[in-house]
């Protein structure tokens, strides 16, 4: 289940959603990325969040579809919300559900990381200085580097 | 030069345009409001009391180039086949830039549609902001090109700089004053996209199918002023992405953005490189890197 939206999400009610009416899932992993009041400058009053519709919903699934190529999963919920958003909003949600906590780390690990460097969203920081488009970080061109294969 | 509404004697008259030729004619004018940066913050995150703004000054604009004979005493009631109102929000100096195309195939010029229709949409931002900011200044209300017909076609001179259309404000670590503008001055004219469509009829759909759809997307839109232009595919010496970036640049010089290392591109949505094949039809995405998560 892949969703791009502008309303919040439920954490809760989304591990729920992953676990309806079974029993063979042994370890869920939820990852939730939330708007900081900080980043490249103090004083962030929100963001908003830009996307390339079609191409987002795209990429996103191509990214699921790897971490399962990768990994034994029996279900994964990925939410990214664009629009406008306030410091303590969620962003992101990565849930992967596995029979064993191994896969299901290294999966939301690995979702989490090709988001960040091939899904098209782009965020701009509205600070009481000024906005401005938050620049890409080497840091996480380097986690993603982390999965590629030899 | 003489003036064309005033006959021989000095009296007001409309000019017949019975025997002259159609062709294909196009105008484009720009304006600019300034406002607060409180009011620009306000109508970017659609907080205003009267709800969406640019939507709504954007339809009057179209509304206002449709009458623009109702309004303006000699002008003729014309059969518009395109009207665009365009808006690039300028964060630097806290203006709001509006531009305005309009096309047709007939006698006379569209000039005044255009100019009439940025007068309009410009007036409409200042009405659905007045509750928040009564400061806000209209100017700058000019025809920026035209072609077609007998007095041929027109271009203004894009030398004049203009502070940043730009909003990449860059925030400097080591500095108090961390509102900088990242590339000082841009032209921020707005970029003829008629070329596309010469002699052709307006037909949307015969149109895009000889073009490359190209969209800006993010702080590139930005820095540009551009989210959508057509490239017709002839314009491309070779069918590559490097090709397009080159026809581009052809068009406009500012597209050179486009040849920096850290932009990125998608070709019907699919991340794409340098030589990557295209056709005609395809739609090229050009951003930056990404940001999300």
């Amino acid at each position: 289940m892949i969703k791009v939206q502008t309303q919040p999400f439920d954490v809760g009610e989304e591990h729920r959603a992953l676990l309806a009416g079974r029993t063979d899932v042994g370890a869920v992993v939820c990852f939730t990325g939330l708007v900081r009041d900080f980043n490249e400058s103090p004083e962030v009053q929100g963001l908003s969040l830009e996307h390339y519709s079609g191409m987002t919903e795209q990429a996103l699934a191509d990214i699921v579809r790897e971490a399962e190529r990768r990994w034994t999963l029996q279900g994964v919920r990925l939410i990214h919300r664009v629009g406008h958003l306030e410091p303590g909003d969620p962003i992101v949600l990565v849930a992967v559900a596995s029979a064993h906590r191994r896969n299901a780390f290294e999966a939301c690990d690995f979702i989490m990381d090709y988001l960040k460097t091939r899904a098209p969203f782009w965020k701009k920081e509205h600070t009481t200085k000024g906005h401005y488009w938050v620049s890409e970080r080497n840091s996480d061109k380097q986690d993603a580097k982390r999965w590629e294969v030899s | 030069m003489s003036l064309t509404h005033l006959n021989s004697r000095g009296e007001a008259h409309m000019v017949d345009v019975a025997d002259k030729t159609e062709t294909r004619r196009e105008a484009v004018a720009s304006g600019r409001i300034h406002m607060r940066p409180q009011t620009l913050a306000l109508l970017a995150e659609g907080g205003m009391p009267k709800g969406d703004v640019l939507a709504t000054a954007r339809i009057a604009g179209i509304q206002a180039a449709k009458r623009t004979s109702e309004l303006i005493p000699l002008c003729h009631a014309l059969a518009l086949s395109k009207v665009s109102v365009d808006f690039t929000l300028n964060e630097a100096d806290a203006s709001v830039d509006v531009t305005a195309t309009c096309r047709l195939n007939g006698r006379t010029g569209v000039e005044m549609e255009a100019l009439t229709a940025v007068s309009v949409a410009c007036l409409t931002l200042y009405d659905m902001c007045k509750a928040v900011d009564k400061d806000m200044s209209i100017e700058g209300i000019q025809l920026l090109s035209k072609t077609g017909g007998k007095s041929g076609d027109y271009q203004r001179s894009l030398n004049v700089k203009r502070p940043a259309g730009a909003s990449s404000m860059q925030p400097d670590a080591t500095s108090e004053n961390a509102v900088v503008s990242k590339n000082g001055l841009l032209d921020i004219a707005p970029i003829v996209t008629g070329k596309c469509f010469e002699g052709s009829v307006s037909v949307a759909l015969g149109e895009e199918r000889n073009c490359i759809s190209v969209k800006c997307l993010a702080e590139l839109r930005e820095r540009l002023g551009v989210s959508d232009i057509n490239v017709p595919f002839t314009a491309l010496l070779e069918p590559t992405i490097g090709g397009l970036k080159s026809a581009l640049e052809q068009q406009d010089k500012r597209f050179a953005l486009l040849r920096e290392q850290r932009i990125l591109c998608a070709v019907n949505q699919v991340m794409s490189a340098e030589d990557t094949l295209l056709t005609a039809g395809d739609e090229v995405a050009f951003f930056p890197p990404v940001t999300g998560g």
